[in-house]
């Protein structure tokens, strides 16, 4: 059941991979025309969907759908054995001496929730493609390399191995390339793709030494067996140093989940189009980061110093992300940065030790991001195409039910109760300053000041795209409408699971298999101030919003004229990019072109190759003066070669 | 002594070749070679007693006539192209 | 006296006849004009006969005159009649004198230093019984009868080669007639 779950997602690729692109349209489309061959937004429309369209969209929502009632099945499977953990081994992949290397799935609790997320956020962002995506020409591939994402993402989550989990987290990658780079046309989204799956990789370097490291101590790679491994202390504890395989596997969660330093390819991966920054880049796949740590919590418990550095690199990550989102102009960079700001907040939680609260935040994250991404997407549906803030405006009432649901889900980052976002933010923050396995005040401090200043952006973004007074272009004005329903439904039923979503006490369900961290007795009396201070700060962000941007632009712009150098800075990135171009990229290019090309391959190789080629010649060249055509000299070479003859004869006879 | 002196005759035959321009002298000194041959094979003969250097001999003679035969009419035809019997102004067949 | 010498007789016109070969082959790469060298050649190719009739072999000494002299050299004086005619006087020697000169002495050092190395000191022999043109004729024809027929397929060839050049020569005559 475990691996039917799998593969239904792949049977969709095959499908709609081989059937549906160019190569099969032919086949499936009606009498009736063909698919318009530009995206194009909002211009006079015939049918959205067309017969051939219809059948890609049903095949390609509908195999995630069915994995996403399966997966309730299992889980109400599971619940009836009383959790215990379902093991399912689908295929022997390889025997080699003593140890056996097999694709087995495992399904806890852990995996319940995350693969509920995948297949059930995933789903729906397929259905609200169908809308998105109706003109575009590719619609097909499209929803192919959907499929194949949340093929692998499930192959991530329930496998029971690192080394299935390892297929999934590269074969996400390679989903992620393929969509950042969906419109490869121009080169720039490209570059983003390839951005992304090579800054992936240095990630991944460190996680294959952290698997190598644990399967030379321990001789097996299942994920349950080494918990198990690492529970036990003393001289019976694994010769390898928990904090070492610790920093090791967080090193791939950092390329993965896109902390800092390895932060650079998620903004622009917002070249993909929007569903694929809704599902890849905010719901699932920058998650994987945050699962994997989860699920190895048995190494993590062990490891306080690698504990700490992730608590640390969380919480620089957020400030960081936040601090740059507060000037950005194109709605999808906010959001981009936003999500780096929250998953540095989930790093925080796991650095701590409050692993189900990670998870939590995660599932209540995929809610409000998912719907904040998609809403943005209905924005620039409706405006044909525009996506920077300062062109916007004036939209609540024009396209109402996008400015509501992405109203709901801006409260509910911003943290206002009792959304889901107020839920699992002030867990993180509370256990950011009172857990005993590394919370302090300082990592407190900087987590709540990022949630100050993701309130503050956050109600930036909503102020600036709707409810200033309009400065969009006339004709662009003229041809806002509110998106189909495909697209609008999605958006209610996240924005409802952003309201209702807290309810669900996740770190309570998960708290047999992941259990919260002790907190320190002489502060449990702050607990409930904390939250209200929590509150405080998302009010706080959101009154300097609209003090800043609810008033003429007269306000804003002064603002950004006082702290002029800090504005630079910011929206410079940091220049992080131009950084690493200057420290890495040139270097590694001036190395590449003088030494190995120039040197080595046009001067060693190729010299050496074509020095013996004309060491031949000349050496022919030389020889062939010999013939001078003259019978005389020949006769003479014969005498002398008579004579040699003899000589030789003496000596070998 | 008989070797030496059949040595010697190939010797001086194999020198006419490589010292005298014209093309008969040459062809010449070449049959005055094959008789320097024929010499120590009759010596081997006698010496040994078995008649195998004989045999040669006779199979020599008749190889050299045909060869003979066929060397003339050949310098008779380059002669004829060129207009001299001087062979060392016949060098095409260079580099 | 006169006993002494003619015991020795033999060797001493073998010797005599060596000497005169020898003159007759240097005076071959001396003299200028064809016509003497072909005589020079002539008279040692004659004293050679007269070596191998020294020798025993008496047959093959009749056929070195009868062929030799009488074939081959009566053909090359022909062609030196022939072709001399239109001939003025040229340059003698090639320019590769001295260096024949030095391969052809150290080609003689060498075989003479083989022959005194290996061979046993063998004198002349009048070992004339085996060598009668009864045994040779058998031994030939019945030991050596390989021989035999491989040189005729050489005889055949070369006469091959003969027609292809009187054809090979008829054609660029014409050409050269008509072309």
């Amino acid at each position: 059941m475990l691996t039917l779950i799998v593969l239904l997602p792949l049977l969709g690729f095959a499908l709609n991979g081989v059937l549906a692109t160019r190569l099969g349209n032919t086949l499936w489309a009606p009498a009736g025309g063909t698919p318009a061959d530009e995206h194009d937004h909002g211009h006079g429309h015939g049918p959205a969907v067309h017969l051939g369209h219809k059948l890609v969209a049903l095949i390609g929502c509908g195999l995630p759908l069915l994995s996403f009632v399966l997966v309730l099945q299992m889980l109400g499977q599971l619940q009836t054995m009383g959790y215990a953990p379902i093991v399912e081994t689908a295929y022997e992949w390889a025997s080699v001496g003593d140890s056996r290397f097999e694709i087995a799935f495992y399904f806890d609790r852990l995996s319940a929730v995350m693969a509920l997320i995948v297949t059930g956020v995933g789903s729906v962002i397929h259905v609200y493609s169908v809308g998105y995506m109706a003109h575009d020409r590719s619609f097909g591939r499209f929803f192919a390399y959907l499929n194949l994402f949340l093929f692998f993402m499930l192959l991530l989550v329930l496998g029971r191995s690192l080394l299935v989990l390892f297929v999934g987290w590269e074969g996400v990658g390679l989903a992620s390339y393929l969509l950042i780079g969906f419109w490869f046309d121009d080169l720039a989204n490209a570059r983003a793709g390839k951005k992304a799956f090579v800054t992936n990789r240095i990630g991944d370097a460190g996680f294959l030494l952290g698997m190598f490291l644990l399967y030379q101590t321990l001789g097996t790679l299942d994920m349950d067996r080494i918990n198990a491994a690492f529970a036990f202390t003393g001289s019976a504890a694994p010769a390898v140093g928990a904090s070492l395989v610790g920093v090791l596997l967080f090193i791939g969660a950092m390329g993965k989940s896109a902390q800092i330093p390895l932060h650079v390819w998620l903004p622009d991966a917002m070249a993909g189009p929007t569903p694929v920054s809704a599902l890849i880049h905010a719901a699932t796949m920058v998650t994987a980061g945050v699962y994997l740590v989860a699920r190895m919590s048995g190494i993590y418990m062990q490891a306080p110093e690698a504990s700490m550095l992730i608590a640390w690199v969380g919480a620089g990550t957020a400030f960081f992300a936040a601090s740059v989102a507060l000037v950005q102009t194109d709605i999808k960079k906010v959001l981009a940065y936003s999500t780096l700001s929250q998953l540095g907040f989930m790093f925080i939680a796991l650095g701590v030790g409050a692993y189900g609260v990670a998870i939590f935040h995660v599932v209540t994250h995929a809610f409000f991001k998912a719907c904040l991404f998609l809403g943005a997407g209905s924005v620039i549906h409706a405006l044909g195409g525009e996506q920077d803030v300062r062109k916007m405006g004036g939209l609540a009432r024009r396209i109402p039910i996008t400015f509501v649901t992405f109203a709901i889900a801006t409260a509910a980052i911003a943290g206002l109760p009792p959304l889901a976002g107020f839920f699992s933010k002030d867990e993180i923050l509370w256990f950011a300053l009172a857990s005993t396995r590394g919370g302090s005040v300082w990592l407190w401090g900087v987590a709540t000041l990022t949630a100050l200043m993701t309130a503050f952006y956050m109600f930036r973004l909503l102020w600036l795209t709707f409810i200033v007074p309009s400065h969009m272009e006339p004709k662009v004005e003229h041809h806002v409408h509110e998106s189909p329903l495909s697209m609008t439904g999605v958006l209610m039923l996240l924005a409802l699971l952003s309201s209702v979503g807290g309810f669900l006490h996740l770190p309570h369900f998960l708290q047999p298999l992941l259990p919260l961290p002790a907190v320190d007795p002489h502060l449990h009396h702050l607990e409930k101030p904390l939250i209200v201070l929590a509150v405080l700060v998302a009010l706080a962000g959101l009154a300097a919003a609209v003090y800043v941007y609810g008033a003429p632009a007269s306000r804003a712009q002064a603002l950004q004229a006082r702290f002029a150098g800090i504005h630079r800075w910011l929206s410079g990135k940091y220049f992080v990019d131009e950084l690493y171009e200057a420290a890495i990229g040139r270097p590694l290019v001036w190395v590449s072109d003088r030494v190995f090309l120039r040197l080595g391959d046009r001067r060693l190789i190729d010299g050496a190759l074509n020095g013996m080629a004309a060491l031949g010649q000349r050496c022919a060249a030389l020889l062939s003066r010999v013939q001078t055509g003259q019978l005389h000299l020949y006769a003479w070479l014969v005498l002398i070669g008579m004579i040699a003859t003899v000589l030789w004869s003496w000596r070998h006879v | 002594m008989l070797l030496a002196l059949a040595v010697a005759l190939f010797a001086i035959g194999l020198l006419g070749v490589i010292v005298r321009r014209n093309v008969l002298v040459m062809l010449m000194c070449m049959e005055l070679m094959l008789n320097g041959v024929n010499l120590s094979l009759v010596t081997f003969a006698q010496q040994t007693g078995t008649t195998v250097g004989a045999v040669l001999v006779f199979l020599t003679f008749v190889v050299a006539t045909a060869e003979i035969a066929l060397a003339i009419p050949i310098v008779l035809l380059l002669v004829r192209r060129k207009h001299t019997l001087d062979l060392s102004t016949y060098n095409e067949l260079n580099g | 006296m006169l006993d002494g010498l003619l015991l020795h007789l033999d060797t001493l016109l073998l010797f005599v006849f060596g000497v005169c070969a020898l003159v007759g082959a240097s005076l071959m790469i001396v003299l200028r004009q064809p016509m003497r060298v072909a005589m020079a050649l002539i008279s040692t190719m004659v004293f050679l006969g007269g070596i191998y009739g020294l020798l025993g072999v008496h047959f093959i000494a009749a056929f070195q005159v009868l062929i030799y002299v009488g074939a081959v050299m009566v053909f090359m004086v022909y062609v030196i009649m022939l072709l001399e005619v239109r001939e003025g006087r040229g340059p003698r020697y090639s320019q590769w004198v001295w260096p024949g000169l030095i391969g052809a002495a150290a080609l003689v050092g060498a075989l003479v230093i083989s022959i005194w190395a290996g061979l046993p000191q063998v004198g002349t022999a009048a070992k004339g019984a085996g060598f009668g043109i009864q045994s040779f004729a058998v031994s030939f024809l019945r030991d050596y009868w390989l021989h035999f027929e491989l040189t005729s397929v050489l005889l055949v060839a070369a006469v091959v080669a003969a027609m292809a050049i009187i054809r090979v020569n008829r054609r660029a005559d014409e050409k050269r007639r008509h072309g």
